[in-house]
């Protein structure tokens, strides 16, 4: 899969706001399999970027597409086939049920297209040291733990864009790098692109696109 | 896509108006399906029984004799009967003309018997038993006659006790009838045969074209009015033809369509309930619409989440709409067995010999059942739908 964006701007951004951007107002072909690494400070757009390219607002000028097809034009469902097939994401504002427990939150994602077995929830909450929290509601876990949830969610399915706002900022350094080794191993496995968003430049690494907005 | 969604749901606010609506539902498809199965039963037992030929009855009909008319001319005129003939429920109508004079009738020296008597013709189709020597031609002396069983019977009712013998169908035949006509020129001789007896109007049948040259040779009249007209219909009981021939004032034989008025009457009592059940399944649908929109409404944030996550909204609306198959396909089936309990005690209580009941529900009373069971997870999925556009 492919995603295109052509000069996309918010439609809510001044006219100098742009300057110096290396997204806003650019032509930009997000291809499966390249990593992308957003680098800006807070109130740049991340997040309406992300939201963009996930279909959930539409509050841009210009155009963006997977295989060339306008979303702007998409149905609801159309959008849930993509999300149940090509693209996953982690919100920075997590977006968990909060009366349901980290397992249930899991499950309601992984239900819906696995592409891992029930299993895999357990094995992969002990690698991120959350394995006793699976069985709590997600609103009595902190901050970082419900982090940690909604990373194993959005890996519960198949994609080809994993979409990451954000997805760190409450993990401490070893949490950190555990945490973007788990998403590497499964973005390889998939042969799968990042499109991860940050306050700064993560040393994790190697040959990304980086981009400043 | 297995994982029940429903704990997402937030039903436990407006538990009242939940249950109020099933039980609306309930009591509005027991009142429809009952009213249906009761309006079917009425038709089967009302079914009257009169003689038919080829499907068709046959009835007779007079003007209503009032005070206010009395005296007056209470015959049917052409652009009347043209009328009646006009009539969707009326296949065919034609007039029984009557004679214009004096005729006795005597039976000779066999059967000393005498009396005045009246003649009638109506065209051969409208009458049951017309035998081939039912003609008759200017100088013929014999008059052939077809002869109202009932007047038959009536006369072997008392004929013992004037001494007269009793006549079989049979015998009635041989019976030498003397026709005495008196006209201005006098009186004429005709010898009567009566060759046949009908069941279906009660009257004494001479050949039209006898009709005709008596009334003109011995009446003076050459056009007569009928006062009775018989009219050809698929079905005497027909409400339509009934409130027709009442507001036309006209009088017809109560015993062949006595059944058709009960029936009237109470198909209407029954249609009435049975669109008063149609409008409580409307308002109890509604009701429950108002909740699951309601339900809808407190579950925003849940439901737009599993949208986020990549739910489809079609998927998320069967399923939120299923959720409530149970209790419907329980609510139709309680109102369907009450109804067949229903019509059970009413086969058994109606004093029923005959078969014309089945102790089971007319197969369309159970197809309405599915059908609005069909409707009401219908019009939930639509509603749900709509709904969950709604929110994103």
């Amino acid at each position: 899969m492919q995603i295109n964006l052509q000069e996309v701007v918010p439609t809510y951004f001044e006219r100098d706001q742009t300057n110096g951007s290396e997204v806003w107002g650019k032509s930009i072909v997000l291809n499966k399999g390249e990593h992308v690494h957003i680098v800006a400070p807070s109130g740049s757009g991340k997040t309406s970027l992300i939201h963009f390219i996930y279909g959930l607002r539409k509050d841009y000028d210009g155009k963006i597409s997977y295989q060339n097809e306008n979303i702007k034009n998409f149905s609801l469902e159309k959008f849930s086939t993509f999300r149940q097939k090509n693209l996953s994401i982690v919100f920075q504002d997590l977006r968990l049920f909060t009366d349901q427990t980290a397992r249930e939150n899991i499950e309601l994602k992984r239900q819906l297209n696995p592409y891992h077995p029930a299993q895999k929830i357990d094995e992969m909450a002990k690698r991120l040291g959350i394995a006793n929290k699976l069985n709590r509601l997600a609103k009595t876990c902190s901050y970082g733990e419900q982090q940690r949830i909604a990373i194993i969610r959005s890996l519960m399915q198949p994609f080809d864009f994993l979409l990451l706002d954000e997805p760190f900022s409450n993990l401490d350094e070893n949490n950190r790098n555990k945490a973007f080794e788990l998403i590497d191993e499964e973005c390889k496995q998939r042969n799968a692109s990042m499109i991860f968003a940050d306050l700064k430049v993560l040393d994790f690494f190697t040959n990304e696109k980086r981009l400043r907005l | 896509m297995h994982k029940n969604i429903s704990t997402l749901l937030n039903t436990s606010k407006n538990k009242i108006s939940k249950w109020l609506s099933y039980f609306g539902l309930g009591i509005g498809m027991l009142l429809l399906l009952s009213s249906m199965q009761m309006f079917i039963n009425i038709n089967n037992l009302l079914k009257e029984n009169n003689p038919r030929k080829n499907g068709f009855d046959f009835i007779s009909i007079t003007k209503v004799i009032t005070n206010e008319n009395m005296g007056k001319d209470n015959t049917f005129k052409d652009d009347e009967l043209a009328e009646i003939k006009n009539q969707p429920t009326v296949e065919d109508a034609a007039p029984l003309i009557s004679n214009q004079y004096r005729v006795k009738a005597s039976a000779g020296n066999i059967i000393p018997f005498s009396t005045d008597l009246f003649l009638e013709s109506i065209d051969n189709n409208f009458i049951d038993t017309v035998p081939p020597t039912f003609k008759w031609e200017p100088g013929q002396a014999t008059v052939p006659i077809i002869f109202s069983s009932d007047f038959l019977e009536l006369y072997n009712v008392f004929a013992p006790s004037q001494d007269l013998p009793q006549l079989s169908n049979k015998t009635i035949s041989s019976v030498n009838i003397i026709l005495e006509i008196y006209g201005a020129n006098g009186v004429q001789n005709f010898k009567g045969n009566i060759v046949a007896l009908t069941d279906r109007i009660n009257s004494v049948l001479v050949p039209k074209t006898f009709m005709e040259w008596s009334n003109q040779n011995f009446g003076g009249i050459s056009k007569v009015n009928p006062s009775r007209i018989y009219i050809k219909t698929k079905d005497a009981n027909n409400p339509q033809l009934i409130s027709y021939l009442d507001q036309k004032n006209y009088h017809l034989n109560k015993d062949k369509t006595k059944f058709g008025r009960i029936k009237k009457v109470l198909q209407n009592i029954v249609s009435a309930l049975g669109v008063f059940g149609i409008l409580v399944i409307v308002l109890a649908l509604m009701l429950f619409s108002f909740y699951l929109q309601l339900m809808i409404a407190r579950s925003k944030e849940n439901l737009q989440l599993l949208l986020t996550l990549g739910y489809s909204p079609n998927w998320l609306s069967k399923t939120v709409a299923k959720t409530w198959i149970p209790v419907y396909v329980f609510v139709v089936i309680a109102a369907v067995a009450i109804t067949a309990l229903l019509h059970y005690a009413f086969v058994k209580i109606s004093f029923v010999e005959r078969n014309d009941l089945p102790y089971f529900l007319h197969w369309s009373v159970l197809a309405v059942g599915l059908l609005l069971l069909a409707l009401s997870v219908f019009t939930n999925y639509r509603l749900v739908k709509k709904e969950l556009y709604k929110i994103v």
